[in-house]
């Protein structure tokens, strides 16, 4: 592992997570030559809900991507450092990003159902991991749990993109789960949303930590606040080259970081006084 | 004192006469459409008009012939013509549509050798089709001793809308949004599962659509058959893939050829069955575009 010797943050204290899913160390993502993302170390908690906030071009969402590997789909991606998923190397040789994804779901920006109908939607996950099992029961148990089922048990058959945006959005969030995976990232669910849609989605999501970890990209602090047990705030800084990269400021519980954070940085963004 | 009314010179909405340029643009525009249009409509009021006293059944029930033009018809070089097509889409779609995923989903977009396969079918797909009568002529028909089948003939055509296919289906693919296969991904789909069962079925409309208007292409093709030194005369349908054929553009090209003003009569006729077919092929095509067209 390449000994990245710069780091711009200190260590954030008592942000330790107890019996971390994921401890980043030393994360550094490169697109080609440029690194967008230089020296990241986190953990994140089971079965929390870890807010990645922070100005637009900051990194977060790639960050996130590292995750379950989806940067592995852009050419001259790579990253660099360590993230380990329950200890093991997520980006070690034997390791099958396929698999990873299996276990690490993704929810994204716009809602992107299938142009199928709504229980193929559910189905593809479970059908493409070869998962035996009743395929009904799978479907109901999934978008019972995205709170769906009530609105769309009567139109099951029924083409997916004839949901509303809220709803699509929580038929993805179903979708994940029906693969029965332990982590959902989630990269900026609501932006799309409107607040009602986005209200049911928070309080989905809080539902859904009783079972899942989560990870949540999110433009919107107020959301940040409202959801999550952890915060991690990124920036962008340019370095002596001139180049900007995606840094991590300051990593903690979420009440510490809009209360009293320890750098000025964060206290500027949450304050408005900045991005 | 102040004065509340708001001035004149602030509110002009009224129509102050478009500039003449905007007419004379319109009227540029109208009459390349009507000259396109004019132009299809005089070739198709002349074929119908000159080939009307042949257009009947005898025309798809007999064979032809060079001696008697009142009994001969073009039956032959119907069933020729559905025969090459039909091999050829068997051939050219699945080889085409495998060529386009590679290319859309598999290829690195940044090595040279794929750039230059790119640069090489676009020209492929411009190269006359005369070229490939030639390349028909010398690897087919004999140095691999196919002859003058249809067999040959097929594959001949399948190289020249191989490229045609390539591109259309390339295009109908690139039209599937990324975040389809993002989707697909994250859920522990491999690759492959995510281009079988997401980003194919979403793209067959184009991929027909494209696939039928270059097959559509071959049909009128005449020129790589003369190269390949094709018989005009041929007496009796294809009875299988390496069976001697004849095409109904071929067929007309012979019939125009006689002296004998019944022949080009009969000519008239058979471009009539050629364009009949033709336009079928299209209108499915348009069909399937507004059928199964997806929207995101």
């Amino acid at each position: 592992m390449p000994n990245l010797a710069v780091r711009g943050t200190e260590a954030p204290k008592n942000a330790e997570a107890l019996d971390p899913v994921f401890t980043v160390s030393g994360l550094s993502v490169f697109y080609g030559d440029y690194e967008a993302v230089r020296g990241v170390d986190m953990n994140i908690g089971n079965r929390e809900i870890t807010a990645m906030i922070g100005p637009s071009g900051c990194g977060k969402s790639t960050v996130l991507r590292c995750f379950n590997r989806m940067n592995d789909l852009i050419p001259g991606a790579r990253a660099v450092g360590k993230i380990a998923y329950h200890g093991e190397d997520l980006y070690g040789a034997h390791v099958d990003p396929i698999e990873v994804r299996r276990r690490i779901g993704m929810v994204f920006q716009k809602p992107n159902p299938f142009p199928k109908s709504i229980y193929d939607n559910i189905a593809y996950g479970p059908r493409v991991n070869g998962m035996k099992g009743k395929m009904d029961d799978v479907v109901e148990e999934a978008l019972t749990k995205a709170a769906l089922w009530d609105e769309v048990k009567d139109k099951i058959k029924q083409n997916a993109l004839s949901l509303s945006g809220g709803q699509q959005q929580r038929l993805c969030i179903a979708r994940a789960i029906a693969v029965k995976p332990e982590v959902i990232l989630m990269d900026e669910p609501c932006s799309a949303l409107d607040p009602i849609a986005t209200t049911k989605i928070e309080d989905l999501m809080q539902e859904l930590t009783r079972e899942y970890t989560i990870v949540i990209v999110t433009h919107n602090m107020q959301q940040a606040a409202r959801v999550s047990d952890r915060t991690a705030f990124f920036t962008a800084e340019v370095d002596e080259a001139g180049v900007r990269h995606g840094r991590l400021v300051e990593f903690d519980e979420t009440s510490r970081i809009f209360t009293n954070p320890s750098d000025k940085r964060t206290e500027d963004y949450i304050t408005g006084r900045f991005g | 004192m102040t004065v509340l009314t708001t001035p004149a010179s602030a509110v002009r909405l009224a129509r102050q006469g478009r500039p003449i340029g905007e007419h004379i643009f319109r009227i540029t525009l109208l009459s390349s459409l009507i000259i396109a249009l004019g132009f299809l409509a005089m070739l198709l009021i002349y074929v119908v008009q000159e080939g009307w006293p042949r257009l009947d059944s005898t025309l798809w029930e007999s064979m032809p012939s060079i001696r008697r033009p009142e009994t001969a018809g073009v039956q032959s070089g119907i069933f020729g013509t559905l025969w090459i097509i039909g091999l050829t889409a068997l051939m050219a779609l699945p080889t085409g549509v495998l060529a386009a995923v590679y290319l859309e989903e598999y290829a690195d977009k940044t090595k040279w050798y794929n750039k230059l396969i790119e640069l090489n079918i676009s020209n492929l797909a411009a190269v006359p089709s005369i070229v490939y009568g030639i390349l028909g002529l010398g690897i087919i028909a004999r140095w691999l001793d196919f002859g003058f089948t249809v067999m040959t003939g097929a594959i001949t055509v399948s190289l020249l809308v191989l490229p045609i296919v390539i591109i259309s289906a390339r295009e109908a693919i690139r039209a599937v949004p990324p975040s389809i296969r993002e989707g697909s991904l994250a859920l522990g789909a491999t690759q492959w599962q995510t281009i079988y069962r997401q980003v194919l079925p979403s793209a067959i409309p184009g991929i027909a659509t494209g696939s039928i208007l270059a097959l559509s292409r071959a049909i009128g093709e005449a020129a790589p058959f003369l190269m390949l030194g094709a018989a005009t005369l041929v007496r009796f349908n294809p009875e299988g893939v390496w069976s001697s054929f004849t095409v109904l553009p071929l067929q007309i090209y012979s019939f125009i050829s006689q002296s004998r003003e019944e022949f080009h009569i009969l000519a008239s006729a058979a471009i009539v069955v050629l364009l009949a077919i033709l336009l079928l092929m299209n209108s499915v095509a348009i069909w399937l575009r507004n059928r199964f067209q997806k929207r995101w």
